[in-house]
């Protein structure tokens, strides 16, 4: 029996699959619309002066995809601050260089994140990331819910992009340097706190 | 003139530039803001809801209700059912309780049940049996810590505590939907239930009702009459047949909040079958026992520039009250002859009153510090000793409330606890928790109890945690004050459980959504509190040493699924202090394995499964009974979600192989150990109102 428990626990270590933690989307759907605002570079990405909020899916994640695009209408309603924006729906699969983007949100998927970083990285735009594993493949955002709720940002993978943030984004984010390495930064310790528990890390 | 023109144009257009990039500058300002104060937001719920629950500095399991109602679970009991470390042991009440970690078996209130934040553990046994049935779908999740836990607010968990929050929880943008519920099942099961929110901008209101009944009996083998608990001579009358374990009760829930006051109260009547008799005598199918709770939870939370205060003050009331044919038919009991049997009522009434305030104080860099304390006054209000006359063996009752009660009427302790604890975060990777809680009681104390705990986030997917607490836990009303009784002597001066739990962990997040985690504990457990038939005496009769180690994964294989297993292992030795020997743990499970899989058909369908391993247990010293035999069950349940009109359904089949599942007898009671459920089937219906 404890063989079997043991060998059960080695197995179930190695598998690999996606559930979405409902907070988690909520509040990634909360907050990355506003880091849109923050690209110096936004009016050059509008489609027709409005954002184009790319949600790319797999096939079973569809509905999980329209949840997301609900909450965002529910809490936006129609308007990212002075921007109209529409919601655009996407597979994966379907995800080309021609499919009109501001910015990229995506999903899980075993093998097509790169893809979105390439198509991403072409159209100089921003991408966010349900799960934090898929910045190392490429994209720019996640968000976690830590200790406290913490930003994360691949600043190595912003060069390519024609992106241009406001410095002051830097000081509420956490840098994510290499694959597996989570830079240490200390909080900035003005805000630290203040924010309750909130991860507000700093250069 | 054209100069000067041209000048104020310049200056104009400067000024222009300027208020563009100061508006800029102000817009990008608000976006931050903004984003702040929305991490902060999301971070207050993730904490209050525990789904940030790695991160916490103690060991903690939480489940959600929606996900345990696809998996079929009924009720609370079963839900602990899949705690790593936990299981579940029962008396000849039917008064059971869940084992945390192989500690002290035979005692009730090693763990602690809170309902929304309020402790409704009872006076009279520091057990919660009659809230293990509370209904799954009344309950929004259950975090389950292992260990002593957090103390900051006054809570003495020993073992463990199961916090239960039910729907009225309600955060801005996370609204619950209005719910009705029926359950149909096995034994005659029948469940109603229902709960509804009102809200106005300074008002919330929730209420919560179910109703629920069976007809559960089940085979008890010998009495304990066959052991000789009412004499030698009444050996002959013992008799076998089928255990009243029933169960009808009802439960109404209100939580309000208005502005920066709240209440939180609960009535729950609660009846249930006298199972295996209380003096070990097969009891009639009518026979019962009420166990019923009440309180009512008053509280102000205010916030003041660094400084969050909390004030609150409740009363909670319990009983045990039973009425029961105690023995049968031409009973002898000294000379006595009880031709038509001897009838009893035995009723205690407890009430809590108690007073907390706790202050939270965020001004000092990287520390947030709580400092408060409690009052409670706990006493016996009432209570009522009858028996069919022992004089004269007539059966009609007689009072013996003052003349031989079976519980002191009298009994009562005050408790003042103060805690202070300082939380410290050196870095975003590592934080510290230290402090301690002081107990002063008007009986024994136990005193200053420090603890404290490291977490250490190496990155994003590697987290350690280290704890060092000391706990007690106060004896039970049963075990101070129970008076003429052959089965339970009380002691008033019984000192305190005392643990001091060190423990560690290790999680791994292999992704947003998964996650592996180890656990190790040593528990040094002094003053552990046991009787028996043969000493009937409540005493501080053992210290026993406890260590083990829990495994837990939570994740999928694929997209379309859920996985959760854990397994645990727990042994020990009791050195029992009387008999200057030590024995290895009885009445323990050393292994444990438990899981559940879900798999989602589509977005309405789902099929799951729960299987569950118990491992064998050793009996108690001098119990020369086999071993309890190790079982294992399995469940299975099909669960439907109608998205368009808002209606789930779900048919379950609970212990597909109808295994013998038995929980330990104490020996020279029952001569068989106590059966559990066979193979059954349940079906809810839930339907939601936005």
């Amino acid at each position: 029996m404890k063989k079997a428990v043991i060998l059960l626990f080695i197995l179930v270590s190695f598998s690999y699959g996606y559930t979405y933690n409902k907070l988690l989307l909520k509040a990634q759907a909360s907050i990355f619309p506003k880091i849109i605002m923050l690209d110096k570079k936004l009016e050059g990405k509008l489609v027709e002066g409005k954002i184009i909020y790319t949600i790319v899916y797999e096939k079973n994640d569809y509905e999980t995809a329209l949840e997301i695009e609900k909450f965002i209408d529910e809490k936006y309603n129609g308007r990212f601050n002075d921007y109209a924006y529409k919601i655009n729906l996407v597979e994966f699969a379907d995800l080309s260089q021609e499919t009109q983007a501001s910015a990229i949100y995506s999903l899980n998927s075993e093998n097509y994140i790169k893809k979105v970083a390439e198509i991403a990285e072409q159209k100089g735009v921003v991408t966010f990331s349900y799960d934090i594993d898929n910045l190392k493949n490429g994209l720019l955002f996640s968000l976690m819910l830590e200790k406290s709720t913490v930003l994360y940002f691949n600043k190595k993978n912003l060069h390519p992009y024609n992106i241009n943030f406001v410095d002051s984004l830097y000081q509420i984010v956490k840098f994510v340097e290499s694959k597996n390495d989570i830079q240490k930064n200390l909080y900035n310790k003005t805000l630290w706190f203040k924010n309750q528990n909130t991860a507000i890390a700093g250069l | 003139m054209y100069k000067t023109l041209n000048k104020q144009k310049k200056l104009t257009s400067i000024l222009l530039l300027l208020a563009s990039l100061l508006d800029l500058s102000a817009k990008t300002d608000e976006v931050l803001e903004s984003i702040s104060s929305e991490l902060t937001y999301f971070n207050e719920i993730a904490t209050a809801t525990k789904q940030n629950e790695h991160y916490q500095p103690y060991i903690i399991s939480v489940f959600q209700g929606k996900e345990l109602e696809k998996l079929g679970i009924s009720n609370l009991k079963e839900a602990l059912g899949l705690v790593p470390g936990v299981d579940m042991a029962t008396d000849n009440f039917n008064n059971q309780t869940p084992i945390f970690r192989g500690s002290n078996p035979s005692a009730y209130g090693q763990s602690k049940l809170l309902i929304d934040g309020v402790s409704v553990n009872n006076l009279f046994f520091d057990s919660y049996s009659e809230y293990l049935s509370f209904p799954i779908e009344m309950i929004k999740r259950i975090e389950i810590v292992r260990g002593p836990g957090s103390k900051t607010d006054g809570m003495n968990a020993y073992a463990g505590s199961i916090n239960v929050i039910t729907y009225a929880e309600n955060f801005e943008g996370f609204e619950s939907s209005d719910k009705l519920v029926f359950k149909y099942g096995s034994y005659d099961y029948i469940m109603g239930g229902f709960f509804k929110t009102y809200k106005t901008d300074d008002l919330k209101a929730f209420i919560d009702f179910f109703y629920q009944k069976d007809n559960k009996k089940l085979p008890s083998g010998l009495d304990g009459l066959s052991q000789g608990a009412l004499g030698a001579n009444n050996i002959p009358l013992s008799r076998s047949g089928n255990a009243p374990l029933w169960l009808k009760e009802y439960s109404l829930g209100v939580n309000l909040e208005y502005k920066d006051f709240f209440l939180k109260a609960r009535m729950l009547e609660h009846t249930n079958g006298s199972a295996y008799g209380i003096n070990l005598a097969l009891p009639q199918e009518s026979d019962r026992i009420k166990l019923p709770s009440y309180y009512l939870h008053l509280g102000y939370n205010k916030k003041i520039d660094n400084y969050k205060i909390n004030i609150a003050a409740g009363i909670k009331q319990d009983a045990f009250d039973s009425y029961s044919k105690l023995a049968p038919d031409n009973l002898n009991l000294g000379g006595i002859i009880f031709e038509d049997g001897i009838y009893g009522e035995h009723f205690a009434k407890q009430q809590t009153l108690y007073q907390s305030s706790y202050i939270k104080y965020e001004g000092i860099d990287r520390h947030l510090i709580t400092l408060g304390y409690r009052l409670a006054r706990e006493e016996t209000i009432d209570m009522v000793s009858k028996l069919s006359n022992r004089a004269t063996g007539d059966v009609e009752l007689v009072d013996y409330t003052e003349t031989l009660p079976f519980f002191d009427k009298s009994a009562k302790r005050n408790i003042f606890i103060f805690s202070l604890q300082d939380e410290f975060q050196l870095n975003d990777n590592l934080s510290f928790i230290y402090g301690f809680n002081y107990e002063k009681t008007s009986r024994k104390d136990a005193g200053l109890e420090p603890r404290v705990s490291i977490v250490y986030q190496l990155d994003a997917k590697n987290i350690f945690k280290t704890i060092y607490s000391r706990s007690h836990r106060n004896a039970s009303w049963q075990e101070m004050f129970t008076m003429n009784n052959r089965a339970r002597v009380g002691s008033v001066n019984l000192e305190p459980e005392i643990v001091d739990a060190f423990e560690a962990a290790y999680i791994k997040k292999i992704s947003s959504d998964s996650h592996f985690q180890t656990n190790l504990f040593y528990l040094l457990n002094k003053n552990q509190i046991y009787n028996s038939s043969s000493n009937p005496e409540y005493k501080n009769a053992m210290d026993t040493d406890i260590y083990g180690l829990e495994l837990e994964y939570k994740g999928n294989i694929s997209p379309l699924d859920q996985l959760y297993l854990n397994y645990s292992y727990v042994t020990g030795e009791s050195d029992i202090k009387d008999e200057d020997r030590r024995e290895s743990l009885s009445n323990i499970a050393h292994h444990l394995a438990k899981g559940y899989y879900i798999y989602n058909i589509n977005r309405a369908l789902s099929l799951s499964g729960v299987a569950k391993y118990v491992g064998s247990k050793s009996r108690v010293f001098g119990d020369t009974r086999q071993k309890v035999k190790a079982y294992s069950t399995f469940d299975t349940a099909l669960h439907y979600k109608n998205k368009k009109y808002d209606f789930a359904l779900t048919f379950s089949v609970k212990n597909i192989f109808n295994t013998a599942v038995k929980f330990p007898s104490a020996p020279n009671t029952y001569s068989e150990d106590y059966e559990q459920e066979s193979r059954s089937f349940l079906i809810a219906f839930k339907k939601s109102f936005k």
